[in-house]
């Protein structure tokens, strides 16, 4: 395992940390939270923030942390997808397509909430879960499981995760529009 | 020191030992008390802060402009700020483009989609065991890119295993001019196992073939042709062309009941101008050995029929017009000689003249 200092990392994968914090500004409009501050992307730790007020909704504090996790891994997908074949399957050198893959993968890597976000979630999900509440249900699991792959960035688990994306969910969708027919 | 009258108990405090809540004075204990009243949600913040900015801690005090938000207050130019967070122009620009982008990117895409559908439907087919449906498909992926180690291995692997041998070798040179990044990988090595199987049985017909051309050799010939049948099954033509040599081991051995019988089955099978030319053979055969005109008469309309069938093909011409004169030869004297014989006989004569 090779250490490469993080804000190298951030700076070359720099649209990942903007349009994961472009999220988190997005469902904080999204759900009239006030914002007091905004950094899209900066050389230091983190890399990017967004300060907003106190968060009591559940509902807002699902999707403000964890909205960005969506919209990253969906775009991830689909860069990555139109790159998949040429980059991986079909062997061709074509620039472009190495472009789209190197942007679907920057945005994938920067899909992990931070673990601020997914302590608030943490401290609200299983009182919430325990009353039935489905959102609160889902999040559990999905939040239990990045805050492991959150400790697992040291190891590059931020890039695995942008890999598996960038792979898996292409050769996913191909084979099954190849099986159906389409 | 100035003091304000908590609204819970009346009693006055010192400003800073003060909270605010939804807008009244409390006192701690107070504050406390009407926080858990007012449910979910409800928290005081201290007095004092409601003195300078919740965004930029700069000392508003009471200075006209002043917006309160929530719990906190705000100086002129950040409440507009925290009210609403506007997205920086630069950032719609980038999202813009970002949008661009993707459609760039599918439309970019679209051409190895097609590819990759391809290679995946023949995949699909492959692993089905229906590699004569699959072939089209993988061949249409190495059009777009010949590069692709797995298509190239696919489409080997189906052409092989239909007795395409020349779809095989096309799909294997095209790409990387046979060169592959990993030969220990199971596919490659599955499909060279298949490539040395299919060209040692190839190299045995092609043995057989010239075996065949020479007189006394046919008993060899089709003992080899049977082993690159039995060696390499997935191409028919190997076990035709093994059965049409014992055509040749029947002549040998003057069982001209046995070469008409096989003529007229590999006839039936593949109506081309060889089969009927080998049929034509037979029925001469036959004639020379009997005198029945019978056997003579369908042994030249069998002929016709060959040069019916090669009507459009030189080179099958070309074999018949050969083959014409030495079956008009066993008609007219009824003497059964191979082509050997006959050339020795006639056509070296004939070069010499």
């Amino acid at each position: 395992m090779f250490f490469i200092p993080g804000p190298v990392i951030a700076a070359l994968t720099f649209p990942g940390v903007i349009i994961h914090e472009a999220g988190h500004l997005f469902f904080c409009r999204l759900f009239k939270l006030q914002v007091f501050d905004v950094c899209f992307f900066r050389f230091g730790n983190p890399a990017g923030y967004v300060i907003h007020q106190e968060i009591h909704d559940f509902r807002a504090q699902f999707f403000v942390s964890m909205g960005p996790f969506f919209a990253n891994t969906l775009l991830c997908a689909i860069f990555c997808t139109t790159a998949f074949l040429p980059v991986w399957e079909l062997k061709v050198f074509d620039p472009l397509a190495y472009f789209f893959y190197w942007l679907g993968l920057s945005i994938g890597m920067h899909a992990f909430p931070s673990t601020t976000d997914l302590s608030h979630l943490w401290a609200q999900a299983p009182g919430l879960a325990k009353k039935g509440n489905v959102l609160a249900i889902v999040s559990l699991p999905v939040a239990a499981l990045l805050v492991v792959l959150n400790y697992g960035r040291v190891i590059w688990a931020d890039l695995g995760y942008g890999l598996a994306v960038g792979v898996f969910a292409p050769i996913a969708i191909f084979r099954t529009l190849a099986i159906i027919g389409i | 020191m100035s003091e304000v009258t908590c609204n819970g108990c009346g009693h006055s405090f010192p400003i800073r030992s003060l909270f605010d809540l939804n807008g009244s004075t409390y006192c701690e204990p107070c504050a406390i008390r009407a926080s858990g009243e007012s449910g979910r949600g409800a928290s005081y913040s201290p007095l004092i802060n409601r003195s300078i900015c919740g965004r930029c801690n700069s000392f508003i005090g009471d200075s006209p402009g002043v917006v309160q938000i929530g719990n906190l207050r705000f100086c002129a130019a950040c409440a507009p700020l925290v009210k609403d967070w506007d997205y920086p122009q630069w950032l719609k620009l980038s999202l813009a483009v970002l949008l661009l982008l993707l459609v760039a990117s599918l439309a970019h895409g679209r051409k190895y989609f097609q590819a990759g559908r391809e290679m995946y439907i023949g995949e699909h087919l492959v692993s089905h065991g229906d590699y004569a449906k699959a072939l089209p498909h993988l061949q249409e992926t190495l059009r777009i890119a010949p590069a692709s180690d797995k298509a190239a291995l696919l489409a080997a692997k189906a052409a092989l295993l239909t007795g395409d041998v020349a779809s095989a070798s096309k799909a294997l040179e095209g790409h990387n001019d046979g060169r592959f990044e990993d030969a220990d990988k199971p596919e490659f090595k599955e499909v060279n196992g298949l490539w040395i199987r299919a060209t040692g049985a190839l190299e045995k017909a092609a043995q057989a073939a010239k075996f065949e051309d020479q007189d006394g050799k046919e008993t060899e010939a089709a003992q080899l042709m049977h082993e690159a049948a039995l060696a390499y099954p997935e191409m028919p033509a190997l076990a035709f062309a093994a059965e049409s040599f014992e055509e040749g081991v029947a002549f040998v051995r003057h069982d001209y009941d046995t070469f008409l019988a096989i003529a007229e089955k590999q006839w039936k099978a593949q109506s081309m101008p060889q089969t009927a030319a080998a049929v034509a053979s037979a029925l001469a055969c036959k004639y020379a050995m009997t005198g029945d005109l019978a056997y003579r008469q369908r042994s030249e309309e069998m002929l016709e029929k060959a040069r019916q069938l090669a009507n459009g093909n030189a080179e099958a011409l070309k074999n018949l017009d050969e083959f014409a004169e030495r079956n008009r030869f066993r008609l007219e004297s009824r003497q059964i000689i191979g082509r050997e014989e006959y050339n020795r006989r006639f056509r070296s004569e004939k070069t010499s003249k």
